[in-house]
């Protein structure tokens, strides 16, 4: 049991390593999927909000790792 | 016809990517080899892979009926989760912020912590022991499936990936068995950097086509999403070492 629990951890700690950064992530990704299939964004300008957005939730997300907890 | 542009990244990522999570796990299997014998950490060993195979096997077939477009999207945002996950630690650690992984640390603490049980009760021993190696192997052995599945799913490349990750077992094998002690030389966190890179390119490139978005250059993209992670990732552990420089 404890090994389950150990393996089912482990996937989920896969995928959300940090939760304001897989939170984010999923809300770009909705975000534009909507835009693109819903409200006829051109796709392109979709696929680039979605290259920028995770590139700057990167960045964003390594500079917050760097500060010291508090602040 | 495959597809080198993309087949030569999906197979390379696969294989640097195992080649980080057998070196882990080899590092346990070891541990369990040095104190309580070959017997129980091959028996555990042999068992996680059988497990493995058999969520390989189960899933495999299941893949074949999932619609593409929506396949490439859901592999496409795990990927992109599990890669910038990566991404963001390797950049942390190269910034200073976190500490390297440490193989040889993680050799000491699994012995530690065997010789501790051995303490504890006698009985069963290699029982325990061969659990602790079927952990280590289904636990990093689960990450390698999942990294397989996704680079190989959405272009049909899970034979090419598949070897990739094999390839990258026989080597860390073949290392280990002639050097005998944990592969604490391996660049880890370089690789672990490079496979974060990847990963997130093929995310967003998976992403954007499950959206349905026509990627300029096609296959091609890929290669900039990469460069673009790689800038990204360099120039946020650069800030990040900065930073935590100030607050020191």
């Amino acid at each position: 049991m404890t090994m389950l629990r150990e393996i089912a951890a482990e996937l989920i700690g896969m995928f959300v390593g940090e939760t304001r950064l897989t939170v984010s992530t999923l809300a770009i990704v909705g975000a534009v999927g909507s835009f693109v299939n819903f409200i006829g964004l051109n796709p392109l300008v979709g696929g680039a909000a979605l290259l920028l957005g995770c590139l700057g939730l990167l960045v964003e997300s390594v500079l917050r790792g760097a500060r010291p907890q508090g602040w | 016809m495959m597809s080198w542009s993309i087949a030569a990244p999906a197979v390379s990522a696969a294989f640097l990517a195992s080649l980080v999570e057998v070196v882990e796990a080899f590092t346990i299997v070891l541990a369990v080899a040095t104190l309580r014998g070959w017997r129980p950490a091959v028996f555990g060993a042999i068992a996680a892979l059988a497990l493995l195979a058999g969520v390989v096997l189960l899933l495999g077939p299941l893949l074949d009926r999932v619609p593409i477009g929506s396949l490439q999207l859901a592999i496409g945002v795990l990927l992109l989760l599990f890669g910038m996950g990566w991404l963001r630690k390797a950049s942390l650690r190269a910034a200073g912020v976190i500490r390297l992984h440490d193989e040889d640390a993680i050799f000491a603490a699994e012995s530690t912590e065997l010789s501790k049980q051995a303490q504890r009760r006698q009985r069963n021993l290699d029982w325990a022991a061969a659990v602790t190696a079927l952990k280590a192997v289904l636990l990093e052995g689960l990450e390698v499936v999942f990294i397989v599945i996704a680079v190989g799913a959405g272009r049909g490349l899970l034979l090419p990936a598949s070897l990739g990750a094999v390839a990258a077992c026989a080597v860390v094998l073949a290392v280990g068995a002639i050097i005998h002690r944990p592969l604490s030389r391996v660049p880890e966190n370089s690789l672990k950097f490079g496979v974060g890179v990847m990963l997130s390119a093929f995310g967003v490139f998976w992403t954007g086509e499950g959206l349905g978005i026509a990627w300029p250059g096609q296959d091609l993209a890929l290669l900039l999403f990469a460069a673009l992670f790689l800038a990204a990732g360099l120039g946020g552990a650069s800030l990040a070492r900065k930073r935590s420089m100030e607050f020191a």
